[in-house]
């Protein structure tokens, strides 16, 4: 087998010239990384926390789901503390360790309330509530209770919700489902009331009861017509009796003329009341002198018995004139 | 170690395994030119043999200069110009234009994440993830890729044409050749890579901060603190590991292919190739590990 010879090397390169300042490019670069990794160093400690002077506060939960060191622990949607430790302690709770800034640590007072949110969507969020500003603020190395607002527990709540309503959903439209049952009865009493026999079909449900109401309601329009003939006859006996009670030979004008005359006979037997009265007073007047008295008591006794009869005369006219009183007595005074 | 004392580090004649027995490779190719069949199992084995003694050698040349970078008589005065030349040449021309680079492509992608957080209505997570996926994973990747192309890879096609004009090279250079040649590059290379990361890094944030905030210096407060969520003690500490893996990945690799693959006929382009592959290989491998240490 041949053996080619191999290709004769290159031509060494010429050396690249030596840039101007070499040495001093050299250290400048040196001395900018350097300080470009410091600085970054520094600023990475700053972000992270290390140049704060913070204080401690010591949260208790049962559940530390989400829970991460180096989250935030936020006031008004500010973040005010970071997490520093998670741990389990001994009753099976959770110790979240927060690091409180002290710039920050005003926000936080003895009332204050921490939360423990938890959303559908995004990361656990440890939110601290301050009602009251003026309260004493929370010492450094306090320790309280986190309230725990967890929107996922509501999901299978709403979930089996949903289930039962989707069920009920369901039995409801099943083709055997009593809503259906009661739709078809109701498309077949629609397709009766369309029908020849209208509403009466759809309520006695059959042909022969139906016709039996047409006839009962043909009769009874009958008797209405029957019944408006009695009407009109009725009709005419009032306008009759009230041509002789309200006419003008109507028994109510010798009703008003009977109540003038009955007027004026009354004051004349208020009149003659009255003498018989002024005569009694002077009977009672000369009752010691009966023996004076006696010779003028005949035509007195006359007098009286006259108007007597007259008042007689007039009850009796009375009475026949009004025919509903009965009571004829007449009480002597 | 004296100039010239070569016998340290001369490659063997044969290669031997770490027992001195001839591999299985050489066995190999012994078998096959003496006529005699070769089954595939035993050609499997030789294959994997050389595999892990090349990726030996490189190890092996990356303890060697790592020993003379920490030794202070590498870096003696006669040996100053090399260096700063070499630090010069790896990484002065390219920081700017790679910064300016990185900016630009920053910019449409710190853009391209705030615009599509903010119509999901995730603005609170958009910083976090463009810091994320800008300065921890993109930046270092793209600075490593930048100096193997602009500097180490050149670097080495020097070193192998230098091999190959000059055949009488030992295999393996001697300690001078090693801090006058191999160090300062393997330091050029180590140097640039943070560097470049670094400064892209600095500015990315900087353009996040414009372009999530714009021109105020209201959120400071904020942007600081989303910073320091992400970058936690963890993060940085692989951040470092994987930027220093990094360069070191794109500075050795490429210089042990020159060194050890033997030159000759036609084998500049293999060395060349062979040095891409195990390099992308292995800065691959470097940033699936940090993905798993970050994110698992």
């Amino acid at each position: 087998m041949p053996v080619t010879p191999p290709p004769a090397p290159p031509a060494a390169e010429p050396a690249a010239p030596t840039p101007a300042h070499l040495e001093f490019k050299a250290a400048a670069l040196l001395v900018a990384m350097l300080v470009l990794i410091v600085a970054s160093t520094l600023y990475l400690l700053y972000a992270r926390g290390a140049f704060e002077r913070t204080q401690e506060l010591t949260l208790i939960t049962d559940d530390a789901e989400g829970v991460a060191v180096g989250m935030d622990m936020t006031f008004s949607g500010f973040p005010i503390g970071r997490v520093r430790r998670v741990d389990l302690v001994e009753d099976g709770k959770v110790r979240i360790l927060v690091d409180i800034p002290v710039k920050d640590a005003h926000w936080l007072r003895e009332t204050s309330v921490f939360v423990l949110a938890r959303g559908l969507v995004g990361d656990t969020r440890l939110r601290a509530y301050s009602g009251v500003l003026t309260d004493p603020a929370l010492p450094a190395g306090a320790t309280r209770t986190v309230l725990r607002g967890d929107a996922t527990t509501e999901v299978p709540k709403l979930v089996a919700a949903a289930r039962e309503l989707v069920d009920n959903l369901a039995r409801l439209s099943a083709a055997e489902s009593p809503l259906a049952q009661s739709l078809a009865h109701v498309q077949a009493a629609t397709e009766k009331l369309n029908g020849p026999r209208g509403a009466l079909g759809l309520v006695f449900g059959n042909d022969t009861d139906a016709q039996r109401v047409n006839d009962t309601l043909q009769r009874t329009q009958a008797a209405l017509a029957r019944l408006d003939g009695v009407l009109r006859r009725v009709d005419g006996v009032v306008a009759r009796a009230d041509e002789q009670v309200l006419g003008p030979q109507g028994l109510m004008r010798d009703v008003q003329a009977g109540v003038v005359q009955l007027r004026e006979l009354l004051q004349a037997s208020q009149d003659s009341l009255r003498k018989v009265d002024a005569v009694l007073e002077e009977a009672r007047g000369i009752a010691g002198n009966v023996s004076g008295a006696t010779t003028d008591l005949g035509a007195l006794r006359a007098e009286v018995e006259t108007s007597l009869r007259r008042i007689d005369h007039l009850i009796q006219e009375v009475n026949r004139r009004w025919p509903f009183k009965r009571d004829t007595q007449i009480q002597v005074p | 170690m004296r100039r010239g004392d070569a016998t340290v580090y001369r490659r063997p004649a044969r290669l031997l395994d770490l027992h001195g027995r001839p591999t299985a490779s050489r066995l190999s190719c012994a078998m096959v030119r003496a006529g005699l069949p070769v089954d595939a199992g035993s050609a499997w084995g030789g294959a994997a043999v050389r595999w892990l003694a090349g990726w030996w050698r490189i190890v092996h040349l990356g303890a060697l200069l790592a020993v003379l970078a920490l030794s202070p008589t590498s870096y003696r005065a006669d040996l100053h110009a090399k260096l700063a030349r070499h630090l010069w040449l790896g990484t002065g021309p390219t920081v700017v234009w790679f910064t300016v680079a990185s900016a630009l492509a920053g910019l449409v992608l710190i853009r391209i994440v705030v615009v599509t957080a903010v119509s999901y209505g995730l603005t609170q997570y958009a910083l976090e993830m463009v810091v994320r996926v800008l300065v921890l994973e993109l930046i270092p990747l793209a600075a490593a890729l930048f100096v193997a192309l602009r500097y180490t890879l050149p670097q080495a096609a020097v070193l192998a044409q230098r091999r190959l004009r000059d055949v009488q090279l030992p295999a393996l250079p001697d300690a001078a050749t090693l801090r006058r040649d191999l160090l300062p590059r393997l330091l050029a290379g180590v140097f640039g890579v943070p560097t470049l990361a670094a400064a892209s890094g600095v500015v990315a944030l900087v353009i996040a901060y414009l372009m999530v905030y714009g021109f105020t210096p209201w959120g400071l407060p904020a942007y600081t603190r989303t910073v320091g969520h992400v970058f936690t003690p963890a993060v940085v500490l692989i951040f470092a590991f994987k930027t220093l893996f990094f360069s070191l990945t794109v500075s050795l690799i490429p210089i042990a292919s020159a060194v050890y693959d033997a030159p000759g006929a036609g084998t500049l382009v293999v060395a060349e190739l062979r040095a891409l592959v195990r390099m992308f290989v292995l800065l691959l491998v470097i940033e699936a590990i940090s993905l798993m240490g970050n994110y698992y």
